[in-house]
């Protein structure tokens, strides 16, 4: 999986709009050359079949999968070294290449499953993640339990956190009636929602 | 120009060494320390601060004038008696128990840090009673808390009630992607902070600075 953040766009991530200064831009650079020998991206997804106990967002649908991607662990090490370091803005800077870098493996975990769907019939879809409205948190569980699969390199805290925290997650569905209120609109935290990318 | 002025600039350009050099120019010149402290670095930090609230200044700018006036402050440390307090407060910071997302509660702490206050880092995942128990240890003003997930927020209505049945005299301020002001209100949080800079305004008026 290749994965490409641009100077651009983690200036925009940022907050900036206009060029900033040279010292900035020289970090900005040295951050995105480092990310490159950072992540190590992986992704894993699984279409389920046959089985009866499902999380509710997957309720009447015809194809229902899983999914998982992450950037490993060498991103969040680095961050933490760069913190302890005395660097701060290098660490900040860094880590928002990451969150850009996983929403790209994301969008590239996404498009797999929706080819696949395609392959089958099956041309829309809807995908959320767990903690989002209707979803439980625990799902993610669920969704471990069926992906388990020790290259990704993913595992769950108690309180069902991902590790590498550069990571993601998501069910998916297509086909059949949605059975419940899954929607963002009307959703108490849809403007800071953190999950919707 | 006048060294109060340039340690202004140095810590306003985030110039890390240039901070440095001019407040130990300063310190050689027999300027009071608490001239420097307050009309050079302090100053300059408060205008960051409100830059970047402003949306003038971003995080990495900010963090660099932070730095800057850190480096100051530890040259002036040593001047100060024993008698004075040097820091705006003292301020115990983590992320709600079962939260491990910890950049936002990192560069809050070292923004709080950077405008005078004293910082104690709980880390990540931090359970109610380990806030309440560090907070007594360091004789903490302010508890802050951090969560990015809706899931880990109920763990800050713990600390508050905490606080209030062993009536303790802890402030309690409260941010983080999902949460906001009605949450606040709900838990009986004292402030919200919509973001660093907003904390930060928020966490010297719990202190009335």
């Amino acid at each position: 999986m290749n994965l490409q953040v641009s100077r651009e766009d983690l200036l925009k991530q940022i907050g900036y709009r206009q060029p900033p200064q040279p010292k900035l831009l020289d970090m900005v650079d040295k951050m995105l050359a480092l990310l490159v020998n950072l992540i190590e991206p992986r992704l894993a997804f699984k279409d389920i079949q046959g089985e009866n106990d499902l999380p509710p967002f997957l309720i009447g649908a015809v194809l229902k999968y899983t999914g998982a991607a992450t950037l490993g662990p060498k991103l969040e090490n680095k961050v933490k070294d760069l913190f302890d370091e005395g660097k701060p803005a290098e660490a900040y800077i860094l880590d928002t290449s990451g969150s850009i870098a996983i929403t790209e493996a994301g969008g590239i975990l996404w498009e797999k499953i929706r080819q696949d769907a395609a392959s089958k019939g099956f041309k829309k879809g809807l995908r959320r993640t767990p903690g989002c409205r209707g979803i439980e948190i625990e799902t993610q569980q669920w969704i471990f339990e069926r992906l388990a699969d020790p290259e990704l390199g993913i595992k769950l805290t108690e309180s069902c956190m991902m590790v590498p925290r550069k990571s993601l997650s998501f069910l998916a569905r297509f086909g059949g009636k949605l059975i419940g209120t899954f929607s963002c609109k009307g959703c108490p935290q849809q403007r800071d929602c953190t999950l919707r990318g | 120009m006048d060294i109060i002025k340039e340690i202004y600039d140095a810590v306003m350009e985030g110039q890390v060494d240039q901070a440095s050099s001019r407040v130990q120019q300063a310190l050689n010149s027999k300027v009071e320390v608490n001239h420097i402290l307050n009309r050079g670095l302090i100053a300059a930090m408060d205008v960051v601060g409100e830059k970047f609230g402003e949306g003038e200044l971003f995080i990495p700018q900010v963090l660099w004038s932070a730095k800057a006036m850190q480096a100051g402050m530890e040259l002036l440390r040593p001047h100060f008696s024993s008698t004075d307090r040097t820091e705006k407060g003292t301020v115990v910071i983590g992320t709600a128990k079962g939260d491990i997302h910890d950049i936002g509660k990192n560069l809050v702490a070292i923004m709080i840090e950077g405008s005078g206050f004293k910082v104690a880092d709980l880390g990540v995942d931090v359970t109610p009673e380990r806030f309440i128990e560090k907070a007594v240890e360091v004789k903490a003003d302010v508890i802050a808390m951090s969560a990015l997930l809706t899931t880990t927020m109920p763990s800050m209505g713990e600390v508050v009630s905490l606080i209030k049945a062993k009536r303790l005299p802890f402030k309690v301020i409260i941010g983080g992607a999902p949460v906001d002001q009605a949450f606040c209100q709900e838990i009986g949080a004292d402030a919200y902070g919509m973001d660093a800079a907003d904390g930060l305004r928020k966490i010297k008026g719990l202190l009335g600075h």
